[in-house]
């Protein structure tokens, strides 16, 4: 079959490789109908994740049609269409069972790696760095599905590939570090990061009843989609201001967001000293995270406020306001997304014409451009901002 | 006589090496001593080559003491960073030796001082007295000291312990067992497969049986593989789960060099039993990724059919944990 592989640093290409067998009983292999590029997987492209090796498969957000089902699978069966959650989980462990599927205390074979590097292991997941597991990812014609009589998601025929697509990761994502904010409609958010999971994150706000929500990002194209699509009310260009906290402090009388959401991670961007001292830092593998997003959206939030944290983080950061934590009683919430816990409950939503998640697809393109979408991307080219490949195309 | 001395019989009391009576004091006394040392040796050798009476005016003799000093903070930083390991130890063992030699091979030189390299000798060989007594102390203690390992299992103890009691279940996650054979109400034969190749056989005995609770069993006398273990089932604080706690003491033909590499990897290796010994019993099965079913590195893509390393696979249809483990 073809798939995307991972072959160094900002090379991708895509690949012949053999197709995946059935190798636990409780595994499904799934023919992918459609596949995404998420903002994740550019933290693997640009090489600031550790643990990847030459010829890894990319791809975490995916769906399609069961081929194959190993002897523990009861409740799927050829020919079925199914989402798969990005996240690998038993459903078995007591982590699973309190509903925190990205914990799971089995799916990671190479939990001891990640023991080491994080102090306890997490979850197993698809095309993401051997430390979480070593699994074979999604852009790819066929994946193996571990646990799947657990994590797949059956979806009714009547709605289209892309309105589902995205229960697999980003809309899940999103909602969660919307839900994390325990919205009312008095509370003002702010979303750092108007990317694919920031937009689900806004529009995700909006549909539990926020009537304020600010966007901070640097490209007008992706604010403009934030504040036509997405729903966000206000918008603070970062690029065209040096002040993003006094914007923040007038649009919300001097209290500042009642909860930030930092939908950027690691390689987040900036201007002026703080983005070149954190850049030389990670360059010089000193640090493995830029946490200028983290920092700015700790330092605006309202005394006593939530700070969600969904970007990716891989390590340790410096100059982290650990003091404005603590002295003005934030909270943060943070965690992989627990996939599982939301897919049903959005799909309904989805169902009932609540939101289509699907308004952030930019670009459909055949599996074996990849490499072209991966470079779009992460250049921020032609208005992309979500990246569908076809493996059938 | 027998390397394994008694294992401990409270499971839950010492496990935790706190540093006290057991001569992490002095191995850590000893590396800060290396470390000031070496840093004077390179900072200002001909002074201290003055001082223990060699003629420094050679142009090899600073080098030579700077190498000595190098020498020194190499092992005194490996022995602050790991006080309670015997090889750091050792290491400060060899450099006394060199140290030795080279201050013996300066007494033959003209332009010494004698009486002062005298009385360096008599001072290296002290500590040197010293570093042996240290090292031989540690690496006593960390022979005798048992390997301890534990997880948490969401499945109430007893259906823990039954599991594990029927011996034969044991290959499913230790995978270095060819098998387990039940010889007798308390007698078993093990087998594993070595890691250089071949397999080796040994028998062991049931010591003690306390059902839902614990396990130890002994090599019966004249195994090849001499190990002592035990293993608790404890219901975890307000859920009915089991926290699993396994005490392994091991001897590899009768101790020495070949004991110290096998407990080597004993840690490491228990812990990934224990791994797998909560998926079987909470998944039904151990899980392989595309990388992690390979023993080398591989990249996580399929690999060809029929390439596949790991021997045919159990699955528990069942497993006992398909039970909630809930509160009780």
């Amino acid at each position: 079959m073809r798939a995307t592989c991972w072959m160094g640093k900002q090379n991708v290409s895509v690949e012949r490789v053999p197709d995946p067998q059935i190798l636990n009983a409780r595994d499904a292999i799934v023919k992918v109908t459609a596949t995404t590029i998420c903002g994740s997987d550019l933290h693997l492209y640009n090489g600031f994740m550790p643990g990847m090796q030459k010829g890894d498969i990319l791809g975490h957000e995916f769906m399609g049609e069961v081929v194959d089902v190993g002897k523990g699978v009861k409740n799927l069966k050829a020919g079925d269409r199914v989402v798969v959650p990005f996240a690998i989980a038993c459903g078995n462990c007591e982590s699973c069972q309190l509903g925190n599927f990205s914990c799971c205390e089995n799916a990671n074979p190479n939990g001891w790696v990640t023991e080491k590097l994080m102090g306890h292991a997490t979850c197993g997941a698809f095309g993401y760095s051997h430390l979480t597991g070593g699994f074979a990812g999604g852009q790819a014609e066929y994946v193996r599905v571990p646990y799947a009589d657990f994590g797949p998601l059956k979806v009714p025929s009547t709605l289209r590939d892309e309105q589902v697509l995205f229960l697999s990761d980003i809309f899940p994502t999103g909602y969660m570090g919307a839900e994390q904010c325990e919205i009312t409609p008095r509370k003002v958010i702010a979303v750092w990061g108007a990317g694919p999971v920031g937009q689900l994150a806004i529009a995700s706000a909006r549909m539990l009843g926020a009537e304020k929500v600010i966007v901070i990002d640097r490209f007008p194209y992706r604010l403009d989609l934030a504040v036509k699509k997405a729903g966000a009310t206000d918008v603070i260009n970062y690029a065209e201001t040096d002040r993003v906290h006094e914007a923040l402090l007038d649009l919300t009388a001097g209290r500042g967001p009642d909860a930030c959401i930092d939908c950027v991670g690691l390689e987040a961007h900036g201007y002026g000293v703080e983005y070149t001292y954190d850049k030389v830092k990670q360059t010089l593998k000193l640090q493995l995270d830029r946490p200028i997003a983290v920092r700015d959206a700790i330092m605006a939030c309202r005394n006593a406020g939530i700070v969600s944290i969904l970007g990716v983080y891989a390590g340790l950061v410096d100059k982290f306001p650990l003091g404005a934590l603590m002295n003005r009683g934030l909270t943060i919430k943070t965690g992989q997304c627990h996939v599982h816990r939301y897919m049903k409950p959005l799909l309904e939503r989805i169902e009932r014409g609540e939101i289509d998640p699907s308004f952030v697809v930019t670009h459909r393109i055949p599996l074996s451009d990849a490499p072209r979408g991966y470079a779009m991307f992460r250049e921020k080219q032609d208005g992309c901002i979500k990246v569908v490949l076809d493996p059938a195309a | 006589m027998n390397p394994i001395s008694q294992v401990r019989s409270d499971s839950r009391s010492q496990q935790i090496d706190n540093g006290t009576g057991n001569g992490i004091g002095l191995s850590r006394g000893l590396g800060l001593l290396g470390v000031g040392l070496g840093v004077t040796e390179l900072a200002f050798p001909r002074a201290l080559a003055g001082v223990v009476g060699v003629d420094a005016r050679g142009p090899a003799s600073s080098t030579i003491v700077r190498a000595m000093g190098v020498r020194e903070i190499a092992s005194g930083v490996a022995l602050l960073a790991a006080p309670a390991h015997p090889a750091p130890l050792w290491t400060r063992v060899v450099g006394d030796a060199i140290d030795l030699g080279l201050l013996g091979l300066a007494l033959t030189t003209r332009g010494s001082n004698r009486r002062r390299l005298a009385i360096a000798l008599g001072a290296i060989a002290g500590i040197a007295a010293i570093d042996i007594f240290a090292s031989r102390r540690r690496a006593l203690a960390s022979r005798r000291a048992s390997v301890i390992a534990a997880v948490t299992i969401n499945k109430p103890p007893l259906e823990v312990y039954e599991f594990f009691r029927k011996l034969e279940h044991l290959p499913q996650f230790m995978d270095y067992l060819a098998s387990v054979e039940v010889l007798g109400p308390r007698r078993s034969r093990w087998t594993a497969v070595l890691p250089v190749g071949g397999t080796a056989s040994w028998e062991a005995e049931i010591l003690e049986d306390r059902p839902g609770s614990a396990l130890s069993w002994c090599s019966v006398e004249g195994s090849p593989i001499q190990t002592r273990g035990r293993v608790t089932f404890t219901r975890t604080p307000g859920r009915n789960m089991t926290e699993i706690r396994v005490e392994l003491q091991l001897a590899v033909l009768g101790g020495g060099p070949s004991t110290t590499l096998a407990r080597l990897f004993a840690r490491p290796q228990i812990k990934a039993d224990l791994r797998r010994l909560k998926q079987v019993l909470e998944t039904g099965e151990v899980l392989y990724s595309d990388a992690s079913q390979h023993q080398l590195p591989h990249p996580a893509q399929p690999s060809l059919p029929g390439r596949r390393d790991a021997a045919p696979r159990t699955f528990i249809e069942n497993p006992p944990t398909a039970r909630k483990g809930g509160t009780p």
